[in-house]
């Protein structure tokens, strides 16, 4: 399989089949994914696609959401507050923790 | 009338069904009665009375009215009192039973048959008016004494008296002698709470509470009443705690929002909470002979914009500023106290110190800056925390996962500490969550139990800090209550402040 790391965009799969493509640099957010896009010696480097099998499509957007929203906050002063929906904070805290971000 | 007892409506619709009252006089005056009873005491009260419920006397004499006024007393004797709501009716004096009493007397007293225009008068509730007010205060303020049993009260009493055998197992004699001193303040009104010498390791918690809605007794005595004799009823709340041994403060010590002076004068407290800053009326501020080595810098904000007027700090084991590293002299300690250009060269920063140019001798001083610690996701300082230089810059990649937006794990936590019933999750609860998160959601627990912790530079709400620093500062004119302005050439003395920083561009602006 070609190697797709110059590739701008990667996807990423929830356990329950969605999938969200999102720019390389926002996905990049997460050390996690950093470390498994940037090494060809992951598949999710050759293909460029990460499947988060522990987490489902819900909670996924969310994760997409804030990559998008550290991307485009990266450099202001004022960043205003993401929305987070109550019954999702206690799974996002655990996926910040796989995500390390 | 029958000695049946009408059903009992639901206790929080007031009315009386139009089927149980009796179009007779003395029916009417039973429900006009009620009605300036329910007016007086139950009007906005949904589901408990925060009163003692009211006696009231019988009317199951039938004709007691005005067209037998002068019928024949036959023996004097006393009607019936109740206490408690008119259908769940409780016989004051069970003694006498409702038959004998019937032929005895047909006349009646009067005593309760106020009308509608005298509903002032019917606020007494009995002829032992001021013993009810007594009643009622014990009930309210001691538990463990009242003695009736109402059905309204009783529930609350059963809570009250096993919340206190509950105590009185646990509880240690310094906090009972505490418990007791409150009480007694509430009872009387003092103002000025004295827990001075009592052992205390830690405050109850429930203790302090009460004295937020503590109220001062009219000082009016005597009969010429001139008008100084008028003062406000606004309580000059001050709680001494010195000489004890806390070394923790209870956060129920921050919501008193009216406290206006605090002393914790020789205790063993290490740490300040940031809570502090809540304490906007605070006036003076005792906090000498502790273990304290930093303050918090909302203390410096009380000064700045609240009214703390009279902070004494000194002796404590601050961090003296020859030993600790500086980034930035803001003015120098041995040189006179005008400020280096460096401090004008930096309008963002401290905007307060130029408007408050006009009492400059007055204002708090700003010295010197210490070294800014960078911390990661999780709140550790990071490795090369002790640069001065952005870890940004350090670490820069071709994408730096460290940026000025708040980490997912900050923002969700964010969203958490916000979460209804957090506060009364235990640790036994918080224990069944993955291992990972209990830390985290303990932090957010804290947080919230404190009422929100703002950053100190931008006022955003957060949870985990991630940059952290000393500044010192001068206040002299302030520190135990000399009330002198600082005079040229004087030798300033700062202390440390520690300040906390919500995201990585939170820093000193001149950094």
């Amino acid at each position: 399989m070609a190697p797709s790391t110059d590739s701008e965009f990667v996807t990423i799969v929830s356990n329950d089949g969605f999938e969200f493509i999102i720019p390389r640099s926002a996905a990049c957010v997460s050390e996690t994914f950093r470390l498994m896009l940037s090494s060809t010696n992951f598949p999710e480097g050759r293909t460029g696609r990460c499947v988060l099998e522990d987490y489902s499509g819900v909670v996924v957007e969310k994760i997409c959401e804030y990559f998008c929203y550290n991307e485009k906050h990266k450099d202001q002063v004022n960043v205003p507050d993401m929305d987070i929906p109550p019954e999702l904070c206690l799974e996002l805290l655990m996926a910040a923790d796989f995500l390390n971000t | 009338m029958d000695s049946e007892i009408p059903l009992p409506p639901p206790r929080r619709i007031r009315h009386r069904s139009p089927a149980t009252a009796k179009p007779s006089a003395t029916g009417l005056a039973v429900s006009s009665f009620q009605r300036a009873q329910r007016l007086s005491r139950f009007d906005d009260r949904s589901s408990q009375p925060s009163s003692d419920p009211a006696l009231f006397s019988s009317d199951d004499i039938p004709a007691s009215g005005l067209e037998n006024y002068h019928a024949t007393v036959s023996g004097a004797g006393r009607k019936r009192r109740y206490r408690g709501t008119w259908w769940g009716e409780q016989v004051l004096d069970p003694k006498r039973k409702r038959a004998d009493f019937k032929d005895k007397r047909n006349v009646d007293s009067g005593v309760w048959m106020g009308s509608d225009e005298s509903g002032a008068e019917s606020l007494l509730p009995s002829e032992d008016g001021s013993a009810w007010g007594e009643d009622l205060r014990k009930s309210v303020l001691d538990p463990r004494k009242s003695g009736h049993s109402t059905p309204f009260l009783s529930e609350v009493e059963n809570i009250a008296q096993t919340r206190g055998a509950f105590r009185s197992s646990e509880e240690s004699d310094a906090h009972r002698f505490a418990r007791e001193v409150v009480g007694n303040c509430l009872d009387k009104g003092h103002e000025s709470i004295d827990l001075g010498d009592f052992h205390l390791r830690s405050i109850p918690s429930g203790l302090l509470p009460p004295l937020q809605h503590l109220t001062k007794l009219p000082s009016v005595r005597e009969a010429p009443v001139s008008e100084n004799v008028f003062t406000s009823l606004q309580p000059f709340l001050s709680i001494y705690l010195p000489n004890n041994y806390l070394s923790a403060l209870h956060n129920d010590l921050f919501e008193l929002s009216n406290l206006k002076v605090l002393s914790l004068r020789n205790n063993k407290l290490a740490e300040i909470p940031s809570t502090i800053r809540r304490l906007k009326a605070l006036e003076v501020l005792n906090l000498s002979v502790n273990q304290l080595t930093y303050l918090p810098w909302e203390i410096l904000k009380l000064m700045q914009h609240g009214e703390l007027k009279h902070l004494t700090v000194r002796p404590n084991p601050f961090i003296p500023i020859e030993e600790t590293q500086i980034t930035e002299w803001h003015c120098k300690p041995n040189n006179k106290t005008e400020p280096e250009d460096e401090e004008d060269s930096s309008p963002s920063f401290q905007p307060q110190e130029q408007e408050s140019s006009l009492n400059e001798d007055w204002a708090p001083l700003h010295v010197a800056t210490g070294p800014i610690t960078y911390m990661d996701m999780e709140g550790n300082p990071m490795r090369d925390s002790a640069s001065r230089n952005r870890p940004t810059l350090t670490l820069s990649g071709w994408t730096s996962p460290v940026n000025d937006a708040p980490s997912l794990r900050e923002v969700a936590l964010r969203a958490v500490s916000k979460l209804p019933y957090l506060e009364q999750t235990t640790d036994e609860e918080l224990a069944e969550y993955p291992a990972l998160l209990v830390p985290l959601l303990q932090q957010a627990r804290e947080v919230r139990a404190a009422g929100g912790q703002p950053c100190s530079v931008c006022q955003r709400e957060y949870v985990i800090p991630r940059t952290e620093w000393m500044e010192w500062w001068d206040f002299s004119p302030c520190e135990n209550g000399m009330k002198m302005p600082r005079c040229p050439g004087e030798k300033l003395r700062p202390l440390p402040f520690r300040r906390f920083g919500c995201s990585l561009s939170c820093v000193p602006a001149s950094c």
